[in-house]
């Protein structure tokens, strides 16, 4: 059985960083990868700096193999709609009364250098980070913990997601439901699939929030924690640091700067 | 009707499933799949129906390799309920959740709606036919996930945990209901942790451990050796245990057998 989360435990120096190290290393790429004026550049946040990164946590290969998983659709759709839609002068392909233009590919390719850089930072956060020391970081720094205990929810479901949806297809399969064949019957196949997925999910929560108040979840007052967490003076130096780089981005994007 | 010629079967995590394990189901038997979580019980039910592909060997379904047809094919002889029902139930309607099987079967619509008549009769959800599944209470969609499969009306029912969760009344639909599948002569498969259930419908057992079968016997011999019963981590039925902790040589399955080899057994002592 698959763990319910996509961290991957392995015993490397970016492991031991403390999770807040962790989330400014991440929240640097993902402002780099909004601020930074040229595609180039964003490129060189993902090649230079995540995947380094991902190889110095020995999760290269996850790393390359999630975010290029999930980086092709959004390819995909941002060429085809702005290739096809965006204004522009320089035409590579008429289709009819369609034509592909060589600004709204340059477009596209810029809108998928953004969302890969942020795709793949949050991919690196999860694969490298256990989700319940984040959460006892971020705790301890007086986030609330009902909004803690949401972010590490929602970094669970979709593994458990996909190991609920696997065990639905194998029972409505069993069932009789093609779900191989054309696009018509895939679509049909659905219905069937989706449903399931989400009323099991909402019959959970009920489950989960009786099970959370069973065990204190929402009683008042200080409580200790079972694991504690190192943290070191460069390694807060380091998060300030990052705090003012990030600062430093969005106050050039936003004074104009940084231009192309 | 069912066979497995040497099945091996490793999941892509790497672990071994299923060893060289070959065996025979014929048409009408009764069998309980019993032994471990991890025994490999599930896997092999679900080589069945083609959910699995065998890596080695064979798995043939009347005849046929379960690798040349798709689960669909499959279903139209091997029904399989699986444990969870909320991992199934889509409908807006109980009788359109049953109606699903039999019409991806491709039934006449009369023969459909026969189909599910009886089949919510067979577990007493009539009343319920056009209720939302989600209504229900948790028996009773389990009950409901079972008569969906046993709607489809197949020669083959595997059923995995038919009786978790269920109260007496409950226990009481899923026996009723396994009593129709063995008068109209259909294979039971029942995958189940309850022996004492198994022990009143079940003719044949077969024990898992460690991705093999370890042992395929009636009920005569099937609890005589504990320590494979320890290795598979069963305890027998506690009717088997009464009797031999009375010195019963034979070991019964249902109440009315207990109560003949008693009588027996005592006749013989008072001679």
């Amino acid at each position: 059985m698959s763990t319910p989360t996509l961290y991957l435990p392995r015993d490397s120096r970016l492991h031991h960083l403390h999770p807040l190290t962790k989330l400014a290393l991440i929240g640097l790429a993902i402002v780099a990868g909004a601020t930074l004026p040229v595609t180039l550049w964003v490129i060189a946040v993902y090649l230079l700096i995540l995947m380094p990164l991902a190889a110095w946590g020995k999760v290269l290969p996850a790393f390359l193999r999630s975010s290029l998983l999930l980086i092709w659709p959004f390819a995909l759709s941002l060429t085809l709609i702005q290739g096809f839609f965006a204004p522009g002068e320089h035409i590579l392909l008429q289709l009819g009364p369609l034509s592909l233009k060589l600004e709204g590919i340059q477009l596209a390719a810029d809108y998928t250098a953004r969302i890969l850089v942020w795709l793949s930072a949050v991919i690196l956060l999860m694969l490298i980070t256990r989700p319940d020391q984040l959460m006892l970081a971020l705790t301890e720094r007086g986030l609330p913990r009902q909004i803690g205990y949401i972010i590490l929810t929602a970094l669970q479901i979709i593994p458990r997601f996909q190991q609920r949806a696997e065990t639905i297809l194998d029972s409505q399969r069993a069932r009789g439901l093609e779900t191989e064949g054309n696009l018509v019957k895939r679509l049909r196949a659905l219905v069937p699939l989706v449903a399931p997925l989400i009323l099991s999910s909402i019959l959970e929560l009920d489950e989960r929030a009786i099970a959370l108040e069973a065990r204190g979840f929402t009683r008042a007052g200080p409580r200790t924690s079972l694991t504690t967490l190192k943290d070191t003076a460069p390694q807060s130096a380091f998060r300030w640091l990052s705090l003012i780089v990030m600062l430093l981005l969005i106050l050039a994007r936003a004074a104009g700067w940084m231009t192309a | 009707m069912l066979r497995f010629e040497s099945v091996h079967f490793t999941y892509p995590g790497g672990v071994e499933a299923l060893i060289d394990l070959s065996l025979s189901i014929e048409q009408g038997e009764r069998i309980a799949l019993v032994g471990e979580n991890g025994a490999g019980k599930s896997t092999l039910a679900k080589h069945m129906n083609g959910l699995l592909k065998p890596g080695r060997g064979r798995v043939l379904v009347n005849g046929e390799d379960t690798r040349r047809k798709t689960v669909a094919q499959l279903a139209h002889i091997v029904g399989y309920v699986f444990q969870n029902p909320d991992e199934q139930l889509f409908s807006n309607t109980v009788q359109d959740e049953v109606a699903f099987g039999p019409r991806n079967l491709g039934f006449s619509p009369q023969e459909v709606e026969e189909m599910v008549r009886s089949a919510l009769e067979a577990v007493g959800l009539q009343a319920a036919a056009s209720e939302h599944p989600y209504d229900l209470l948790p028996a009773q969609r389990k009950l409901l996930g079972i008569a969906s499969v046993y709607a489809m009306d197949t020669p083959v029912l595997v059923l995995d945990e038919p009786t978790m969760g269920l109260d007496l009344h409950g226990t009481r639909m899923v026996s009723s209901l396994l009593a129709d599948c063995f008068s109209a002569g259909k294979t039971v498969i029942l995958i189940s942790h309850d022996l004492d259930f198994c022990a009143e419908h079940v003719e044949r057992y077969i024990i898992m451990a460690d991705g093999a079968v370890q042992l395929d016997a009636g009920i005569d011999s099937a609890f005589d050796d504990p320590g494979l019963l320890e290795r598979a981590g069963l305890e027998p039925p506690q009717l088997a245990r009464l009797a031999r902790a009375l010195g019963i040589q034979e070991t019964p399955g249902t109440v009315v057998d207990f109560l003949a080899m008693w009588e027996k057994h005592r006749r013989r002592r008072s001679s």
